[in-house]
């Protein structure tokens, strides 16, 4: 088991900030949802360093990034699977 | 011209890796991307084998979206932990043997000169402290000295890395690592200097602090390499492993080195000066006369 990057889209939408899109250091991970104006995770791509959750929590002062063991999320975004979205709202089921 | 050139005939488009396939549609290839729009496409450098939270790896990304044309860019690199993301870059990469990546930017660069006399082309040279300012010194020094206009990028960990912690030329006095027992007794090598006396026309020491500053820095590095003459940054990118410190932890201390000892420091060549404020000039009454 191993922890990857979880973003609370709800804290994360009403601020806009895309502060943990510029200091990952993986490239497309944190990846950014235009329309639905959030950030979100590829949890395939994720090490799990937390330097999101610092940039997070100290430099935006948002709190909306938390570490999750990879089995309890659900539904996880994966890039290799899918591969790159400008938007996740058409691709998920109504 | 430069999107045409990576897109493959629509027979073959589909049989194409996904990865390749989203460049072509969301790629950094046909418009300029900023640092504001990190996440909203598909980014030059895919997955890559290198540590958790190396800001080394923040570092490389960073330089693949500062890339003045990207599709008209080279990168030279060597042996070292750099390599391991810069080869999974969509920008051609030249492994260099340990030791000779700058003799090797030098003659590509030339040769590109000669074979595409109306189109720029930027060499980049990409490697660590050992490769740059150990093992690979008299080639940096020598195209220094030659003034080869390319730009010379050096990814500052102060260790070999990939090795198992020994000390290297940029490594800090007094500095105890796995392979290095005793701790290092010499200082570290000032390379700025060295660049200086050496009449590089730009050099700058930078951190990975504040993305959209190491963006433009590189940009202006490979913008004055094009025209004036060689540039060099060099670039603090702390090794977690061999430095112990916790991957949350990474960019505090970044911030903290840079406030210490690693600053944002830029020096400009009297002829890279005036070409640099012409050319500011030039783009700043072209972006008015598009806005009226």
């Amino acid at each position: 088991m191993y922890v990857v990057a979880d973003i609370d889209e709800e804290i994360c939408g009403a601020t806009k900030c895309r502060l943990c899109t510029q200091f990952c250091p993986e490239g497309n991970t944190i990846l950014y949802d235009e329309v639905r104006g959030t950030a979100y995770v590829a949890v395939d791509r994720c090490k799990g360093c937390e330097i999101c959750v610092g940039i997070c929590d100290d430099l935006a002062k948002h709190h909306a990034i938390k570490m999750l063991g990879i089995n309890e999320i659900v539904d996880g975004f994966e890039i290799s699977k899918v591969g790159f979205k400008t938007t996740l709202v058409e691709s998920k089921p109504e | 011209m430069s999107l045409e050139t990576i897109k493959p005939s629509p027979g073959f488009h589909n049989y194409l890796p996904k990865e390749y396939q989203d460049l072509i549609e969301d790629g950094p290839f046909h418009q300029k991307r900023k640092v504001s729009e990190l996440g909203s496409f598909k980014e030059a450098i895919e997955e890559h084998p290198m540590c958790a939270g190396c800001a080394m790896t923040l570092f490389i990304r960073l330089v693949y979206l500062g890339l003045p044309s990207l599709e008209h860019s080279v990168i030279v690199g060597t042996a070292g932990c750099g390599r391991l993301a810069i080869t999974q870059g969509a920008v051609p990469f030249i492994y260099g043997n340990y030791g000779d990546t700058n003799c090797v930017a030098s003659g590509l660069k030339r040769g590109l000169d000669i074979r595409f006399k109306d189109t720029p082309k930027d060499v980049i040279v990409m490697a660590g402290d050992g490769g740059l300012a150990d093992i690979g010194f008299h080639a940096v020094m020598h195209s220094w000295f030659r003034k080869e206009k390319f730009t010379t990028i050096m990814l500052d960990n102060e260790v070999y890395g990939n090795t198992g912690g020994q000390e290297s030329g940029m490594t800090q006095k007094g500095m105890v690592l796995k392979m290095a027992p005793n701790g290092k007794k010499f200082e570290k090598m000032d390379m700025l200097g060295l660049a200086k006396t050496s009449g590089v026309a730009y050099t700058a020491r930078i951190s990975p602090t504040n993305p959209t500053k190491v963006v433009n820095t590189i940009r202006k590095a490979v913008l004055i390499a094009r025209e004036v003459g060689p540039t060099y940054i060099q670039a603090y990118t702390s090794c977690n492993i061999e430095y112990a410190i916790p991957t949350p932890k990474v960019m505090d201390d970044a911030r903290e080195v840079e406030k210490d000892r690693y600053g944002y420091l830029e020096y400009f060549s009297d002829e890279a000066k005036e070409y640099w404020d012409k050319s500011e000039a030039d783009r700043k009454k072209a972006r008015k006369a598009q806005v009226k």
